[in-house]
């Protein structure tokens, strides 16, 4: 049995970009069990982008995942935002999980926006300055919340969500130095302790596709920049059997 | 301040005001825009969500600094239905 799941991650939706994804995310039902978005919906977070996406990524016959990104709390209106895509029946995970039953299985997806900080032995610590150490905490509380999230859900499959990336594999293609505000090894650490099956993030727009965590999970940037297509689609499944 | 008509400015200076406008200014907001110093200008390469996006990143440097000369080689990112999916046993 499979699971079919279909993804994409800064999608940066505003009133220019509405239709411009419907017409493939109508075949969804057709090809995918559920959606999973990965961060950045809107340009600036206000509740006005939120609702274009809404009227593109609302309706689709298949349930919509989501994180928010770092575009997503760019005007401090993150409940205005949540609030309009819960109300267009879109689910925004921030350090939770849910389960969905699918044909192939019971999916789990646990999400977090995350945050940088950088990858082992080349990023920041929790020392020095009170900015400093805010930075690195807000790091270690949010990879923290994953953890929690993806160990408390009851499964066959389990999936991690996150904007930030969780290892640099996937970033080849930016710039070295800004690597740690592309993401951080937390989460990947967050991701290795718990039976995870697959890893989408977005965020880093000039990245690549496939990575894997130190512990062998399989890791995807899908970034709409960076797959090319409305959407991007996995099957999860032998390991159901 | 780097990029007044007269100043000449450090092209370093140029290009990294021109870097964090092209993030900060609410009408352009954009992360993904890369900017390279080239003999005879500027070059923005990358890829927005709408041609509007890519017209008015054109516009705003343009506004902002009317003095540096700017390539253009932004692209539009496609939409349409993926063809293959991959399987992940």
């Amino acid at each position: 049995m499979v699971i079919r799941i279909a993804a994409v991650g800064d999608v940066h939706v505003d009133e220019d970009v509405v239709g411009r994804f419907r017409p493939a995310l109508e075949e969804l039902p057709d090809c995918a069990d559920v959606l999973l978005l990965a961060g950045d919906l809107t340009r600036h977070g206000t509740e006005a982008e939120a609702r274009c996406v809404a009227r593109e990524f609302g309706g689709l016959g298949v349930p919509v995942i989501t994180v928010l990104g770092n575009h997503d709390h760019q005007c401090d209106q993150v409940p205005q935002v949540v609030k309009v895509l819960e109300d267009a029946g879109i689910t925004v995970l921030e350090g939770t999980g849910t389960v969905l039953e699918c044909a192939g299985g019971r999916l789990g997806v646990a999400g977090v926006k995350g945050f940088g900080g950088g990858f082992a032995g080349r990023c920041a610590s929790d020392f020095g300055e009170p900015e400093m150490k805010s930075f690195v905490r807000t790091t270690r509380e949010s990879a923290d919340a994953l953890a929690s999230a993806l160990l408390s859900l009851d499964c066959d499959a389990l999936v991690a969500l996150t904007h930030y990336a969780p290892v640099p594999d996937t970033l080849a293609g930016e710039p070295l130095e800004i690597y740690p505000f592309l993401g951080c090894y937390q989460l990947g650490q967050a991701i290795d302790s718990a039976p995870t099956a697959l890893a989408l993030h977005g965020h880093a727009h000039h990245g690549t596709e496939r990575g894997t965590t130190p512990g062998g999970v399989r890791v995807r940037n899908v970034a709409h920049p960076v797959i090319k297509q409305a959407y991007s689609v996995f099957h999860l499944g032998e390991q159901l059997d | 301040m780097t990029g007044q008509p007269g100043d000449a400015p450090p092209d370093e200076y140029v290009e990294a005001e021109i870097q964090n406008m092209l993030t900060e200014d609410p009408s352009v907001a954009e992360q993904g825009i890369t900017v390279a110093r080239h003999e005879r200008g500027l070059v923005l390469s990358g890829e927005v969500e709408s041609p509007h996006r890519r017209e008015e990143i054109l516009r705003r440097v343009a506004e902002r600094f009317p003095d540096t000369p700017v390539t253009s080689d932004i692209g539009v990112i496609r939409t349409q239905a993926p063809t293959q999916v991959e399987e992940l046993p």
